[in-house]
């Protein structure tokens, strides 16, 4: 929680009332710029360094940026989902014809998005571009939202990420809350209406709030997963019982004893069906009509994602056609569930950092036909997570199912180690484990082990799927992350 | 051979920090050392049954789900008591551990009171306690290392009648001053430690496993596993901690 503190005192916000050319702020963006070119020219994105040295210079720079964009900006935050989310809101936008700027990168601190204007500003210190779309950490967003006095902010979920950082889930609603407070009077709101942790937020302010939802008839038993957080009433204490869980917390919920429900949403997902050539359809509805759409992302996280970008365009008056337009072009984000390939082998790159998200990339993973190769990666740096108990939470306990069709698995990173110890205990047999602690060597045994033709998914922890970028970088596959997907 | 019974309490709320990774870690080993065992989840309202139970694990908690546990172990806690004077088998970790004390003091001011099965009281501080901790066990003679990571706010202080688990090589244990960490009185044993702390050290997990089976007045012959794995975990757990890297992150909690 300290540290929580020490992060909003990078962002006072006593020096945001200056207006017009500033020299301290022009300083500030020479200095980030400097930075980020020595650091790309040694092979590194550049996307928290320039940032942070700015911010430590002129601790108004954000602001001072921000108030450029004529059509304001708008935040993502919550646990899963920011960067997918921000960069489908990013693609309906353009489709309507803004010119965006976005912190793509899923470099989500304050000097994330600080990096981000910066880097899209001219050395002059203008800011080209119309609104600007970012994606912030939960712990970092009250003192963005101070500086960036967004028109509106998404609140995807909350689940148990990063207790090392946070503390605890409560606090991590406490702060998302105090975030959503500090918004300007008329900004609004777009929230996750299966999320209880969410839709028990109330905040005193006139702006709107848009709710979300999914209203899909599945089997119960086919989102389902043991990582669940929340399970009692947030105002009662009651057991909450639930007509439907989608997953882990997420699905439509009541108390028994007060009055608490789930909210009805403004826009929901009312279809999801494969097609013989096997393209997935969506039928979204909202703005009063009912949209039919080919949407081209894996897994089922990714329907709450299209519902949280298109509540936001529809809350920022972008008319339903486009929304299903941009929908339909879109690609995976930066790690999640990214792909490329190389020698005919296909690689995708699916980020992992909790329970819930590691379960969901697992099940995808399990769905698919024939040969499994993987690779997992587990760092403990900050930006990871220090605490690494969430592995044993994670459903690794899935792969077991597929034992006969798993080919031996890489692991790598600074706690393989611990990794290794994880399959174990899920029941792998030990001799169908490699350890390749250093991200290169982890990559190439791994590309060795996949014969041409066959899928290699790579599961890696934040820091550790930059290594192996980099790695895979060297190998000349993969764009410089800097660049986007 | 009849087996031993492990309790797990509140497997969905008290489940915070890789908790389940103890279970798993307890039921796995159980079965590689062919030792029968039955698993008993035991849920928010329900009763252990102590005639039963011969090991009993509980997990760390937020507040709301910890006030939970409070109140119903608070109207057992007699039985609760006589089982642990036979040598009942406990392991509490962080919010459980605190709630086995005599009581937690808040911010305000205020004392909330524990169960009063361990001779030890909880402080609340303002700075939390967070990173990987090391520590020295004398529960074997020569001592051993527990690694994992503790997360808390709370600190604690012993009283004469509990020892402490372990001394601390590395991080901040039960309060951050006296090196101590965790407590353990007849077969009770709380800790800080999560991470999950049991895979990776696997002689605690084995030493509960033994003494659940004493307590059960049986008799099994423990065959060494093949624990390499579970060894380089915790070797590569004291070398991170080790290192100045960590070193330099942790001062800066």
């Amino acid at each position: 929680m300290e540290k929580d503190n020490r992060r909003s005192d990078l962002l006072s916000p006593k020096d945001s009332v200056n207006t017009g050319l500033n020299l301290k702020h022009l300083s500030g963006i020479w200095i980030g710029k400097l930075i980020m070119g020595a650091s790309r020219l040694t092979g590194r994105g550049g996307t928290t360094l320039p940032g942070r040295a700015a911010l430590r210079f002129s601790p108004g720079i954000l602001a001072y940026l921000s108030r450029q964009l004529a059509q304001g900006s708008v935040l993502v935050t919550g646990t899963n989902g920011k960067t997918t989310t921000a960069s489908l809101l990013t693609g309906i936008l353009r489709q309507a014809g803004y010119q965006c700027l976005h912190n793509q990168s899923g470099s989500n601190m304050s000097w994330g998005v600080a990096s981000a204007l910066i880097g899209a500003g001219a050395w002059s210190g203008k800011l080209p571009g119309d609104i600007g779309i970012m994606e912030v950490d939960e712990g970092a967003f009250p003192a963005v939202v101070r500086e960036l006095k967004p028109r509106g902010a998404v609140v995807t979920n909350i689940y148990r990420d990063q207790l090392d950082r946070f503390g605890e889930i409560d606090h991590v609603q406490k702060t998302i809350l105090s975030g959503l407070d500090c918004l300007p009077p008329d900004s609004f709101q777009v929230l996750n209406a299966d999320d209880p942790s969410l839709t028990d937020m109330r905040s005193d302010r006139p702006g709107r709030t848009w709710y979300y939802g999914l209203e899909l008839e599945l089997p119960p038993d086919l989102f389902r997963n043991t990582a669940q957080d929340i399970k009692s009433c947030p105002h009662c204490h009651d057991q909450l019982f639930y007509e439907r869980i989608y997953f882990a917390h997420l699905g439509r919920y009541r108390c028994q004893k007060c009055n608490f429900r789930r909210p009805k949403p403004d826009v929901t997902l009312n279809k999801r069906f494969f097609t013989a050539d096997g393209r997935t359809v969506i039928e979204l509805r909202l703005q009063g009509k009912s949209l039919k759409l080919d949407y081209p992302l894996m897994g089922a996280y990714n329907l709450y994602n299209a519902l949280a970008a298109a509540t936001c365009a529809t809350a920022l008056g972008v008319p339903a056609d486009l929304i299903g337009a941009a929908l339909t072009k879109a690609a995976p984000s930066f790690g999640r569930m990214e792909r490329f390939s190389m020698d005919g082998r296909t690689l995708i790159m699916a980020l992992i950092k909790n329970p819930a998200g590691a379960n969901e990339v697992l099940r995808t993973l399990i769905e698919k036909e024939g040969k499994i190769h993987l690779l997992v990666a587990i760092n403990d740096k900050i930006a990871d997570g220090t605490d690494i108990s969430w592995l044993w939470d994670a459903d690794f306990e899935q792969l077991k199912s597929i034992r006969e069709r798993l080919a031996p698995v890489v692991v790598s990173g600074q706690r393989a180690w611990e990794m290794v110890l994880r399959l174990k205990y899920a029941g792998l047999d030990s001799a169908g484990i490699t350890l390749e602690e250093s991200p290169k060597q982890a990559i190439l045994k791994a590309l060795q082990l996949t014969p041409p033709g066959e899928i290699l998914f790579i599961m890696p922890t934040y820091t550790a799927m930059f290594d192996l970028r980099r790695a895979l970088n060297a190998l000349g596959v993969a764009k410089p992350y800097w660049e986007g997907p | 051979m009849a087996g031993i019974n492990i309790y797990h309490l509140y497997p969905e709320h008290l489940n915070l920090y890789g908790d389940r990774g103890n279970i798993l870690a307890l039921c796995r080993r159980a079965e590689w050392y062919g030792l029968p065992y039955t698993l008993v989840h035991v849920r928010p309202g329900e009763k252990i049954d102590f005639a039963r139970c011969d090991l009993l694990f509980m997990g760390g908690g937020q507040d709301y789900e910890q006030r939970l546990v409070a109140g119903d172990l608070k109207r057992h806690r007699s039985e609760l008591l006589a089982a642990i004077e036979q040598g009942m088998v406990i392991l509490a970790v962080c919010g459980s551990y605190q709630l086995l004390g005599r009581y937690y003091t808040t911010g305000k001011g205020d004392s909330i009171p524990g169960l009063d099965i361990l001779d030890l009281y909880t402080k609340s501080g303002h700075k939390r306690m967070i990173g990987n901790i090391v520590t020295q066990s004398r529960l074997w003679e020569p001592p051993r290392t527990l690694a994992g990571f503790e997360n808390h706010a709370g600190r604690t202080y012993l009283g004469p009648s509990v020892k402490p688990l372990g001394k601390v090589v590395h991080g901040f244990g039960n309060n951050g001053e006296d090196k101590s960490e965790g407590a353990v009185y007849n077969n009770v044993i709380g800790t800080y430690l999560h991470g999950a702390l049991l895979p990776k050290n696997p002689w605690l997990a084995d030493h509960l496993l033994r003494k659940a089976v004493s307590y059960r007045r049986q008799q099994f012959l423990f065959k060494p596993l093949d624990d390499k794995i579970e060894l380089n975990a915790h070797r590569s757990a004291l070398r991170l901690t080790g290192s100045r890297r960590h070193k330099l992150r942790s001062s800066r909690v």
